[in-house]
């Protein structure tokens, strides 16, 4: 093989598709538009659970313009209920409700129309007369069945009755010994409890949810445009229930503004806007205000835990037991059920814990479904365990960072099998520590804190260590395959062309699969295009989540990228010795020319070699024309990067008011491409994060109504929250993948929420609070300087 | 959402009494109000129109005078659906004597599902406020209407 000497890969090149989007030239769904388009809107729910007694389209219907007024009733008749990729009993779940709707925001009926807002006139213009049932709100009161039941059919409202793991659980038989857990307990010389929740959050992509269905009767194809992370997944789903094979369904996600894994699922209105073209035989479009976003977009984590945890009074945890409650929603989407389960994976964190119990409940409730945002289960996982560890170090008195040291998985236990059954594939946790530890000044901060507090200022101190579940992963752990796709051409001209099946959304793939391929080739980066998000395109694919673009798809580009390499050395040999047999290995590319390693005076160009291997005079004996070629690959194992995070905040006294004032984070995702996305990476979860920890929060009331259903209510970070986020790295990479890459677009949601109430709780120690669930509103934080360590 | 309030009438309890059960002085009190019909003893239909920020737009909806104690209370129960969505109230007004005249206090809880909760839930509590100090203004008039009425009557009697 020819050797490459790195050139791009390492260094911080701008996003090559920032100048487009940052001057308004990208081309998002919402700017596609077709000879004949109609539109869609959706009539929803204004209760939270009832049952449909009648719908009046009658003055919908006879508005002028409007085409087309359909209810779920008589949708159903051409439309299934909508698949989940998930193992676990479901209940059908129609893209719009046919006779009983079960949370607030639920489409009830369709309107087509000329325009999108004689659409939205005419949805309000239908009446529909619901029973209204008792909202069921309270997870741990719906487990009682309380105060009505979700589905008939999942008893107390259970839709995951039981899921135990940890220490003696048997996978295969089913069995749980719980010996071991119960002997650390008995033996520890301390216990400590707390209930923990990890509320539910609304992603808010920039760019909301968004459809173009275009079905093509002469044809019998379609072609969906969706605002998705994954068009791969969204053809085969679509053309699976509108019954269109899969081989004349295209699906192209143009510019995607923001996705944090809500843009994963396919969605009931992606599903109608195909089978209404289908059904009319015309274009169609549907464009997701804010306000159907905070509704109807699936919301993230929504997670209750009861966390025990003893140890010594060294300092050494020996046992964990947690109990996790998901707040699942109404039903279940694509990945729903699946994300408490990455919870329970990660509840080892970074510790070498020797008992551990879990135990996960997934309850219906009469809310919006919840589903993958950014960490999918992973921060609630670190938060509780973190929260856990920080109450230790608290009730010993001992500084938390020792105490993480201590119960560390250690640099030469890798690969860990940890007690939940992940394997981590790397890790230097304590160089990560020392290094955050030295980059906070720590012991500088504590005298600054120590003095702060001497001066009756409530400051404090927080610090987290995570470890995530990454570049997802081997086919065995994800229903629709965990491998991926890339194709490399080198074209005529000597220009590279490259598909991927990594579908970028905010990742910027464009810039380092270039910054990948320059190197690979030896050529200027702008002289390769990255092509995404089209599958009439890219062959296949299955998308991007899990933090898995580089660790994966970056991968499969690579090998790719090495088939052409080897044929067009090959060709190169042929056109720099004719008449010998020639090793092509020893190529090397460099430069935009090619040559013999032992023989750099005597090269050809790239553009060269290209123009031949398309017009092979003579063909080289052994080689087929052309210069094109395509990989599949997938990892053996998921990868499992970790960081540090640091941070200090203050409270007002007088008015609870939280101000983070500094956050520290020293981060290892393995090889790192190009830092600058990488640090924007981590500045977008660490923002999505702080967000967690102080100010957002989805909130229902006792009748399942939505009370944060705008920007006005439901608070969104700025720039102005945050202080600046002081960086840094330790490189550790994994042996799962040839690049040493292991993934980071979820890091920053993880250790934030952890370390910050960490601090919240520190600067409010004098009151003997131990635990502050999230957000930190300044009221509740307000009633324990008040009320006695009581919020 | 709970609100509550008094308001102080300069006129005698019995006069309060009558003009608060009155459907002509509801009707003319209730701001908005384009249709008010009675519909059963003590239950009326109504079409309002509210023209403040999120709650904007036409509401049809019914209001029943509930467990009414003469001279003393009654609560007033509403429930109306209009396009941003759907309201329910449920209040108690209590008249007590003030020196000549009368105090109306009400507290009650009013509840919105739909966008009037999504978007309007922190304006909600001003928009009733406001209305209902509408309300009890209007309902002051009527109720010296009615009484000048019952003079003229009675001077003519």
């Amino acid at each position: 093989m020819a050797v490459v000497t790195p050139k791009m890969i390492g260094e911080r090149i701008k996003r090559r598709e920032d100048p487009r989007l940052i001057q308004g030239l990208g081309t998002y769904v919402d700017d596609i538009k077709l000879p004949g388009m109609l539109h869609l809107a959706f009539k929803r729910s204004d209760i939270a659970h009832g049952i449909i007694k009648s719908i009046d389209v009658s003055e919908a219907q006879s508005m002028p313009g409007v085409e087309l007024v359909i209810t779920g009733a008589e949708l159903k008749e051409f439309l299934p209920p909508m698949p989940i990729g998930t193992p676990f009993p479901s209940p059908d779940h129609y893209s719009v409700a046919v006779d009983r709707v079960r949370y607030q925001g639920e489409p009830v009926a369709v309107v087509v129309a000329a325009d999108r807002y004689l659409a939205r006139d005419a949805a309000d213009a239908i009446v529909v007369d619901y029973e209204v049932l008792p909202a069921v709100i309270d997870p741990e009161v719906a487990m009682q069945g309380q105060p009505a039941l979700v589905h008939e059919a999942f008893e107390n409202n259970l839709a995951v009755p039981y899921v135990p793991g940890g220490t003696g659980f048997d996978a295969e038989a089913g069995t749980v010994d719980n010996s071991a857990v119960d002997k650390a307990f008995a033996e520890a010389d301390f216990t400590l409890s707390q209930r923990m929740m990890n509320q539910r959050l609304a992603p808010t992509a920039m760019e909301a949810r968004g459809v173009v269905a275009h079905y093509e009767p002469g044809k019998d194809t379609l072609t969906i445009w969706s605002s998705t992370q994954n068009p791969h997944i969204l053809k085969t789903f679509v053309a699976a229930l509108t019954g269109i094979p899969d081989n004349q369904v295209r699906a192209i996600a143009p510019e995607v503004g923001g996705g944090f894994g809500c843009k994963i699922n396919i969605y009931g209105e992606d599903y109608v806007a195909a089978a209404l073209s289908k059904q009319l035989g015309k274009p169609l479009k549907w464009i997701e205000d804010r306000s159907e976003a905070f509704q109807a977009t699936i919301h993230g984590r929504g997670i209750l835990a009861y966390v025990d945890i003893c140890g010594k009074n060294d300092g050494k945890v020996t046992g964990l037991k947690i109990k996790l409650i998901a707040d699942i929603g109404a039903y279940n989407m694509i990945l729903t059920a699946a994300i408490p389960t990455l919870t329970m994976l990660m509840l080892n964190g970074t510790y070498d814990i020797p008992a551990i119990r879990a135990e996960l409940t997934e309850v219906f409730t009469n809310k919006m479904p919840t589903d993958a945002y950014r960490g999918a289960g992973r921060p609630e996982g670190t938060y509780f365990v973190e929260r856990a560890m920080d109450m230790v170090a608290r009730h010993l008195g001992m500084d938390p960072a020792e105490v993480k040291r201590k119960n560390f998985i250690k640099a030469d236990q890798f690969p860990f099998a940890t007690q939940m059954g992940a394997v981590y594939d790397s890790g230097d946790y304590e160089k990560t520590l020392d290094l955050a530890l030295k980059n906070a000044n720590w012991e500088g901060l504590k005298a600054e804190r120590d003095r702060a507090k001497s001066e009756g200022r409530l400051v404090g101190l927080g610090v987290s260590f995570y470890v995530e579940v990454c570049g997802l992963g081997p086919s065995a752990s994800l229903p629709t395959g965990g491998w991926e796709y890339s194709s490399v051409t080198v074209e005529r001209s000597g220009k590279v062309t490259a598909t991927t099946g990594s579908s970028p959304h905010g990742q910027g793939n464009e810039t380092t699969f270039s910054q990948m391929l320059a190197d690979q080739f030896g050529i200027p980066m702008s002289d390769v295009t990255i092509l995404h998000g089209d599958t009439g395109v890219v062959k296949q694919g299955i998308g991007t989540f899990g933090s898995r673009s580089q660790a994966v798809g970056g991968t499969v580009l690579m090998k790719a990228g090495d088939k052409v390499k080897d044929k067009m050395a090959r060709f190169a040999a042929a056109m720099l010795n004719p008449n010998e047999e020639t090793d092509a290995s020893e190529m090397v590319f460099q430069d935009g020319t090619i040559y013999f390693r032992d023989a750099p005076g005597n090269s050809v160009t790239f553009a060269d070699v290209a123009a031949y291997a398309y017009v092979p005079v003579p063909l080289p004996e052994g080689l087929d024309p052309g210069l094109s070629e395509q990989a599949f690959w997938e990892p053996s194992n998921n990868t499992y990067p970790y960081g540090c995070h640091i941070s200090m905040i203050e409270i007002d006294r007088d008015t609870g008011e939280p101000k983070l004032l500094k956050l520290i984070a020293v981060d290892d995702c393995g090889t790192v491409v190009n830092p600058l996305i990488v640090e924007g990476q981590i500045h977008g979860g660490l923002a999505q994060g702080i967000g967690q920890a102080m100010i957002e929060e989805v909130v229902y009331d006792d009748d399942g109504q939505l009370i944060t259903g705008s920007f006005m209510d439901y608070a969104m970070p700025r720039a102005t929250d945050f202080p600046r986020f002081e960086l840094d790295k330790t490189v550790t990479p994994t042996p799962v993948n040839p690049l040493g890459a292991k993934g980071v677009g979820e890091a920053g949601t993880l250790g934030s929420t952890p370390c910050i109430v960490n601090a919240a709780v520190d600067a409010l120690s004098e009151f003997g609070v131990t635990h502050i669930d999230m957000m930190l509103r300044p009221e509740k934080l307000w009633r324990i300087i008040n009320q006695g360590g009581k919020s | 959402m709970e609100v509550s309030g008094d308001h102080k009438f300069e006129a005698p309890r019995t006069a309060v009494w009558a003009a608060l059960l009155d459907p002509a002085a509801l009707k003319a009190s209730m701001p908005g109000c384009e249709k008010f019909e009675e519909v059963g003893t003590n239950s009326y239909d109504l079409t309002i129109r509210i023209g403040i920020a999120a709650i904007k737009g036409t509401y049809t909806g019914n209001v029943q005078v509930v467990e009414p104690v003469e001279n003393e209370s009654y609560r007033l129960v509403v429930s109306g659906t209009g396009k941003p969505g759907r309201v329910q109230g449920d209040a108690k007004l209590m008249l007590s004597d003030e020196g000549e005249g009368t105090r109306v206090t009400y507290t009650g809880e009013v509840k919105a599902q739909g966008a009037i909760s999504r978007l309007g839930s922190r304006l909600l509590g001003g928009a009733a406020r406001l209305m209902i100090g509408q309300f009890m203004k209007a309902m002051e008039e009527q109720v010296a209407r009615r009484e000048e009425a019952q003079d003229a009557k009675e001077k003519g009697a």
